[in-house]
């Protein structure tokens, strides 16, 4: 097989995987604007919508078009729960204790996941089964759910950061708390807002990511929103589409021409991460997207 | 309208404000002059709730408002405009003046605050003018109105302005205090801060004298733009840095 012919493969799943990076790096990135902190608890929001939608779904039965939207509920109020027991008892100590207590929050999720689900792997039941063929491509159809799902994601996120009340004052406080109280907004409020929202994104990347969710998912998703995130530039809407899907590309792209085109072997796909995060940190900072400097008052 | 009685705020183990009393009445315009470390940033934000006040009370119309949270206190009609303007920066001039009636339902008095929307342009029409740039490319005297305009735009009763004329030419700084005697003409109580004592007394009805964390002197603003201690200590910087050598480096 020449690498060339693979490529509409390759760019199928590379996007495939890029839309769930997408929907992390949103959730990293609200809670990062609203609080000023990076929460490593988010890919566990990705594990707890997985695994309960495979409770809901599989173990309980109910049919999905109910299940979903629960385990999605159900993870939003854990993202709440985090900010109200966690986060809100911490804001006057400053975000590296914060961060570091999220890096805690993380853990207990793990453990609790792993009580809660201890296999290995459950397989979350798919949309709509099948494949379909493209030209030089197979997707399956959970593909399109996958697309359709992040490009409507990322278009509401856009419009409630942009064009609602709520949506503007949790802008205002990621340009500047302090104004932001100031004029009479509640910025302890919006940090829970943004929570929850992260939490809800997180969750439908999991859940999404068919067919398998584990309780040790969230290191592996966590880790790839948050280089896609700083990728595109932390706490930028497009920046997390830009920082997905460049990831998500890339990782499919680099391990296939070294093994299509230089025989090495495939072992380094998440190696991709790494050294695009490392490359990015090094050479552009403030990310792709990124605003040059950083401003503050 | 606004009563601070043995006011004391810290930051650590340093007392900023040591029992202060002040009164701000209803309809006249007071000032609170001081050299640069002297508190009266501090006591602005005591009152304003954003900074937390160890003894003491702050009344508001009657009510005690000490150490409410801030949106509680923009709530009650006190709004505050802050030392160095603090503009939200890469948010649109018009989402600026917007934001400032976030406690204004839109669906109750959605009307009103296209009115006072407008009213803020009549005050200040170059900020009409560039109501769709960011805030941040503004000048300094345009942020300084906008920020003065959001404030505006909660609907206040009582101004709170901490240093309007910091950095800005003296132009710039006339035009901006004639705007605060026209809001004042039509009703606003101001509560105002200032190192340059000339000015500001010389718009204000009432003025206070604040070093190191104290009132030291009150009285008629024309009475202490008269007094030849206020002359020689806060008309004309070098006077200022004199003065404030063994505590005044501070930023
Ligand atoms: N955030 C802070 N942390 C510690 N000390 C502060 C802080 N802000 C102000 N101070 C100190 O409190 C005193 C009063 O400051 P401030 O209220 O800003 O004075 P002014 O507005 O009159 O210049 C100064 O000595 C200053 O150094
Ligand atoms: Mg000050």
């Amino acid at each position: 097989m020449d690498f060339l012919g693979n490529c509409p493969q390759y760019i199928a799943n590379g996007l495939a995987n890029g839309c769930i990076y997408i929907l992390v790096a949103m959730g990293f990135n609200i809670v990062f604007n609203s609080t000023g902190i990076i929460n490593f608890a988010q890919g566990e929001f990705c594990m707890f919508g997985g695994l309960l939608a495979y409770t809901l779904a599989a173990s309980l039965g109910l049919p999905l078009p109910l299940a979903i939207p629960l385990a999605l509920a159900s993870t939003a109020i854990i993202g709440a729960a985090m900010e109200r027991l966690l986060v809100y008892p911490l804001r006057r100590a400053g975000a590296l204790v914060a961060i570091i207590a999220t890096i805690g929050a993380s853990i207990f999720f793990k453990s609790l996941g792993r009580v809660l689900w201890p296999k290995e792997a459950y397989k979350v039941p798919e949309f709509t089964a099948g494949n379909i063929s493209l030209p030089g491509a197979t997707v399956s159809r959970q593909f399109l759910w996958v697309f359709g799902l992040t490009i409507l994601s990322v278009t509401a996120v856009y419009l409630f950061f942009n064009h609602t009340k709520a949506g503007k004052a949790m802008r205002a406080c990621s340009v500047n708390r302090f104004a932001a109280s100031l004029v009479g907004i509640n910025v302890m409020r919006m940090s829970l807002y943004s929570f929850v929202l992260a939490a809800a994104l997180g969750g439908l990347a999991g859940l999404i990511n068919a067919p398998y969710a584990s309780y040790s998912m969230g290191l592996f998703l966590g880790v790839k929103g948050f280089t896609s995130a700083v990728v595109g530039g932390l706490g930028n809407t497009f920046g997390a589409v830009t920082g997905g899907i460049v990831l998500g590309l890339l990782e499919e792209l680099i391990p296939g021409f070294l093994t299509v085109v230089l025989g090495v072997s495939t072992g380094y796909k998440d190696a991709v991460a790494a050294i695009l995060l490392i490359a990015v940190l090094l050479l552009r900072p403030q990310g792709i997207l990124g605003r040059g400097v950083v401003e503050k008052v | 309208m606004l009563e601070v009685k043995g006011l004391s705020a810290f930051y650590g183990n340093i007392e900023a404000l040591r029992a202060v009393d002040l009164w701000a009445r209803a309809g006249r315009i007071t000032t609170i002059i001081g050299a640069n470390g002297a508190g009266k940033t501090t006591l602005l934000r005591a009152i304003s709730g954003l900074v937390p006040v160890r003894y003491g009370e702050v009344r508001y119309v009657g009510q005690n408002i000490t150490n409410l949270e801030p949106h509680r206190i923009v709530k009650m009609g006190i709004s505050h405009v802050p030392e160095g303007r603090q503009v939200f920066s890469s948010m649109r001039v018009e989402d600026n003046l917007l934001l400032g009636a976030y406690l204004r339902s839109r669906r109750r008095s959605g009307g009103e605050i296209k009115k006072d929307l407008q009213m803020v342009y009549d005050v200040f029409p170059v900020l009409e003018e560039r109501k769709d740039q960011m805030a941040g490319t503004l000048s300094g005297g345009e942020q300084q109105m906008l920020a003065i305009g959001r404030a505006l735009m909660s609907k206040p009763r009582l101004l709170l302005l901490d240093e309007p004329s910091m950095g800005l030419a003296p132009l710039v700084i006339r035009d901006i205090f004639a705007c605060l005697k026209r809001l004042h003409d039509e009703g606003l109580t101001l509560l105002l801060v200032e190192q340059d004592a000339q000015i500001a007394l010389s718009v204000s009805d009432y003025g206070y004298v604040m070093r190191a964390g104290k009132m030291r002197m009150e009285g008629e603003a024309r009475e202490l733009l008269g007094r030849e201690e206020i002359k020689s200590l806060y008309l004309g910087e070098e006077a200022v840095e004199g003065e404030e050598g063994g505590h005044g480096d501070k930023i």
